[in-house]
């Protein structure tokens, strides 16, 4: 059984991973301050959140990245190097393998004005129950949710 | 609310025995339940993404704070408890006998702590 204290660790482990900023990152730094050993570590963290410490800080820069796509007007090698990668082939690899299409075509899609303006994520990549589901009865409304000149619409 | 709806999905099937309900794509992610096999099979249990930043802060929230976000009823907690040991689910709290009922918390892998409980007399 994991004790609420060791819960605790574990859950300060996963915000540390998500906001490490000096690389490269040490798995066996962040397994340390939670007191277990970078074996049991991993072990752990996998049994709890489903992937290992090092897969959620890859997930957790390509959500990062997206933001910044989206949110900014930095290139994208400035974004792959501001999000800890230090090649853009493997970060745009990466990018493409989990995201399903490049940065670049991702920028494309979902990136507009208004949404850099105002901070906030177009509403297709928001999801809500009631929102999902008006998806479906309103097919043509939501492939205009996807043309970057509609993005923000609800 | 969940990270990753292929992974959940297969926790939620393969480990735990819900059945998929309904898979619809919604655009970027699925409209995704399960439901039990047991149960109401009107009842269902959506496996909705967690991208919602409003939604990920919640439950992270509350799963530091131990507290789970949905509860299910077992007929034999402890054996339950057992075969979802075997398939390496970790638990917050082993079962537990608290008033009328036995209660266990484990997390199901998508970010979020499940309990399932049992009735120690079930009613007639």
């Amino acid at each position: 059984m994991i004790h609420p204290e060791l819960l605790g660790r574990l859950c300060r482990a996963r915000d540390l991973l998500r906001n490490w900023e000096d690389e490269p990152l040490s798995i066996s730094a962040v397994a340390r301050t939670s007191g277990l050993t970078r074996f049991h570590f991993i072990r752990l963290f996998k049994a709890v959140f489903g992937e290992t410490p090092h897969q959620y800080r890859l997930q957790a820069q390509i959500e990062k990245a997206k933001h910044l796509l989206i949110l900014t007007h930095f290139s994208i090698t400035e974004i792959c190097m501001g999000v800890g990668f230090s090649s853009l082939g493997s970060f745009s690899a990466l990018f493409s393998r989990r995201v399903g299409m490049p940065p670049s075509e991702f920028r494309r899609l979902y990136g507009c004005e208004s949404a850099a303006l105002e901070r906030q994520l177009p509403s297709s990549l928001i999801p809500g129950c009631l929102s999902l589901m008006a998806g479906i009865l309103d097919k043509e409304q939501f492939s205009r949710r996807h043309s970057p000149d509609d993005a923000d619409s609800v | 609310m969940v990270e990753n709806q292929a992974a959940a999905l297969a926790f939620y099937t393969d480990t735990l025995g819900f059945k998929k309900s309904k898979d619809i794509p919604v655009g970027e992610f699925r409209w995704l339940t399960v439901v039990s096999p047991e149960g109401y099979p009107d009842v269902e249990l959506v496996l909705e993404p967690n991208a919602n930043p409003a939604a990920k802060a919640f439950q992270e929230a509350m799963f530091k704070q131990g507290i789970p976000l949905a509860a299910f009823e077992v007929d034999n907690i402890e054996a339950e408890a057992n075969r979802l040991r075997i398939h390496g689910v970790k638990f917050t709290m082993d079962p537990k006998q608290l008033g009328p009922v036995k209660l266990a918390i484990f997390s199901d892998t998508c970010g979020n702590l499940i309990q399932m409980y049992q009735q120690s007399e079930k009613r007639a």
